[in-house]
């Protein structure tokens, strides 16, 4: 059921960042609002190695989308990414990119999956049309070559008979076809990295599990690296390599899936693993993490999860925690697992982590924000 | 292909419609308090003249027999002679020349707003919340909001005083043409003769259309502020397609599905509006025409006259649906899909 965590290794903090695929560092988006600036993505760092799937989980409003908008290049006015992030693919650095370069990235370099698949698709041109226009955007192909090439997509997704599909139009097609045809539409790109948002999220069961499996078909035969988005930890424990979770607007925890599901260090992270039904066989009452995601508008300087966390403690609101390395329990010696969460590292008193913790929020990364910021 | 049979079957649907506005047509005529032979004799109130005429106009006959003549004439297209406004001429020879006019306005009226308002709307749409956003949308209230018949003697009041106004005439300002009279549409393929009738119909299809301009611009507006929002815009983002062909297919083909009963609309009321701009203007169209014919009581113009809006209404209820077979491929599909 756990996929294999060895491929993680590629992914570990010794080797130098630029050999991974997609490197984010720091990225931070905003939206500007009359009233205040919403900071949904705040800070985080993470890294995808090729043929990799990186799991991202939160729940709804953690900023999970944003991130995967702000890699394509997708943020809009009033959004924007301030000036210290970085995201870097394949060794070229993509903020700061203008609307015209990050076309080429688009679809060529990172293609995406999105959550509705009821919506996602152009509803007056056919599928096969809309397939051909990327196969002619990253391939050159054009006519009945693209139509050809078209159909052997959709052969490819699974989607029956094909050549007489692919002249149909979204409506003739059922959720689950549609969301077969986004993905044949994001693999006629040929891409090296596939941003899944949510991609089994408006489907039912089965068709979830079957477009789970052609995913991961997929990414063997492509040898795809995969961002997977989702709020769903079944389904995080079934397709990732890795997982970082988030919490408004923060990686709260990262590690390789099989250790996290094992050893889950952040109260937060323990949480999610608690609210779900599977796990949980035998309990009278299935546990819930009271309260909702707050919205961030100000630099963070203390824990976010604090007023939700059943192991707070004065310090959380006060010290704005950074990720550090923690004690890891499976056989994966290296196998980078981090937490940012003041219990932390566990081989320190509470003082001495604490202190930690606040001398690492002070320098460069959150610096320079804060020294525009309006809150301290 | 169901899209084909929809709209086959739309246009099927049309025969009944016709019949029914040419019935409710008759119904109206007779039951009303119109006398066609009291309208002929004129004020004399002659008795033998009166009966003499309603013998010869056929009004004597039981009004089943006459219901049944007037539908076959109507549909064989014997539309017969006027009997008042222009006594004894043939009602072809009369819309042969007045309603020229009238379509050379109306297709000005349509195509000004269509040309003007939509790309304009459509630019707001595309950038919205800037000066020029405001400037069109601002611009869009206040020519939605300008009643027609004064507008039209606006437009005449300051089109005649051009000369102490703008320092220019605008009588002979290119090409000869005045302001409150018939334009001349003879030999259009010459484009003198095209540009002079374009010159002096203009002012008349501004005013007619400044309603439909205002609303085409604003609707447009709302409708590419919709679509570019739509997912599947985003989706054509993610895969690469470049800004400019985004615009041209994945939004403007959608944006267009709201506008189409919009812009048809705008064409029937064209038909009744015209009335007051060709009054204003002195453009002695079809409006005139059955203007003069209504209160003159002149029956078989009146009813040809509406038999010809009828089938006008319905062509462009077929021409809209022509356009949504054409634009949506969903059309067809009823309940079933979003």
């Amino acid at each position: 059921m756990v996929a294999d965590s060895s491929r993680s290794d590629a992914g570990t903090a010794a080797e130098p960042a630029d050999d991974r695929l997609l490197e984010v560092e720091n990225l931070q988006t905003v939206f500007h609002t009359e009233r205040e600036t919403i900071r949904a993505v705040d800070g985080i760092s993470f890294g995808i190695a090729e043929g990799e799937t990186l799991g991202l989980v939160g729940e709804s409003g953690s900023g999970k989308s944003v991130t995967a908008r702000s890699i394509m290049g997708l943020v809009d006015s009033p959004g924007e990414l301030l000036p210290d992030s970085s995201i870097r693919f394949d060794g070229r650095e993509l903020t700061g990119l203008s609307e015209t370069q990050y076309e080429s990235v688009r679809g060529g370099g990172v293609a995406m999956v999105f959550q509705d698949p009821l919506s996602t698709l152009n509803p007056v041109y056919t599928v096969g049309n809309q397939i051909e226009e990327a196969l002619s955007l990253h391939r050159g192909l054009s006519g009945l070559e693209a139509t050809e090439k078209a159909i052997e997509l959709l052969e490819d997704v699974g989607i029956p008979d094909a050549a007489r599909r692919v002249s149909e139009y979204p409506h003739e097609f059922s959720g689950g076809m549609r969301q077969r045809a986004v993905i044949a539409m994001a693999l006629a790109c040929d891409p090296d990295l596939l941003i899944c948002d949510e991609p089994t999220t408006a489907l039912d069961v089965t068709i979830q599990a079957q477009i789970l499996e052609l995913l991961a078909d997929l990414q063997e035969e492509h040898g795809l690296s995969i961002l997977f988005i989702t709020h769903d930890m079944g389904v995080i424990a079934e397709v990732c390599d890795r997982v970082a979770v988030m919490y408004a607007g923060e990686v709260v925890e990262q590690a390789p899936v099989v250790e996290l599901f094992e050893n889950p260090r952040h109260p937060y992270t323990r949480g999610l693993l608690r609210s779900i039904p599977s796990t949980q066989r035998g309990a009278d009452r299935l546990e819930t993490i009271e309260g909702e995601v707050p919205t961030p508008n100000a630099p963070a300087t203390d824990c976010r999860f604090a007023p939700r966390c059943p192991e707070a403690f004065d310090a959380c609101r006060e010290v704005h925690p950074e990720p550090v390395p923690v004690a890891t329990e499976t056989a994966d010696a290296d196998a980078d697992h981090t937490a940012a969460c003041l219990l932390y590292p566990e081989d320190e008193t509470r003082e001495q982590a604490v202190d930690r913790h606040a001398i690492e929020d002070a320098p460069p990364g959150a610096g320079a924000v804060d020294s525009g910021g309006e809150s301290r | 292909m169901s899209r084909w049979s929809y709209f086959a079957r739309r246009v099927l649907l049309m025969i009944p419609i016709v019949f029914f506005g040419t019935t409710i047509t008759f119904v109206i005529l007779r039951m009303g308090p119109i006398d066609p032979a009291a309208a002929v004799i004129g004020a004399s109130g002659d008795t033998e003249a009166y009966t003499s005429v309603r013998r010869s106009l056929g009004l004597d006959q039981p009004l089943w027999l006459q219901y049944v003549d007037y539908l076959r004439d109507l549909f064989t297209l014997q539309f017969g002679y006027s009997w008042v406004v222009n006594r004894g001429r043939p009602v072809w020879e009369l819309i042969g020349v007045y309603a020229p006019r009238t379509i050379w306005l109306g297709f000005w009226s349509v195509m000004l707003p269509l040309f003007v308002g939509l790309p304009l709307g459509f630019y707001a749409g595309l950038n919205p919340n800037t000066l020029s956003d405001y400037v069109a949308s601002f611009g869009g209230i206040v020519w939605r909001a300008m009643p027609n018949f004064w507008l039209a003697v606006i437009f005449v009041a300051v089109l005649t005083q051009s000369e102490q106004l703008f320092g220019f005439q605008w009588e002979s300002w290119l090409v000869e043409t005045n302001i409150v009279t018939p334009p001349e549409l003879q030999r259009l393929w010459v484009p003198e003769n095209f540009f002079g009738a374009f010159k002096a119909i203009l002012p008349a299809a501004l005013v007619l259309g400044s309603a439909s301009m205002g609303n085409e611009m604003r609707i447009g507006r709302t409708a590419v502020l919709e679509t570019k929002n739509e997912n599947y815009v985003e989706t054509a983002r993610a895969k690469g397609v470049p800004g400019r062909k985004i615009v041209y297919k994945h939004v403007f083909r959608n944006a267009l599905i709201p506008l189409v009963p919009i812009i048809t609309g705008e064409a029937f009321l064209l038909l009744g509006g015209s009335v007051l701009v060709e009054t204003v203007f002195s453009i002695n169209g079809l409006g005139y025409l059955f203007y003069a014919a209504t209160i003159n009581a002149d029956l078989p113009l009146v009813g040809s006259l509406m038999f010809f809006f009828i089938l006008l209404s319905v062509g462009i209820n077929i021409v809209q649906d022509l356009l949504y077979t054409l634009i949506d491929p969903r059309v067809g599909y009823g309940g079933e899909g979003a």
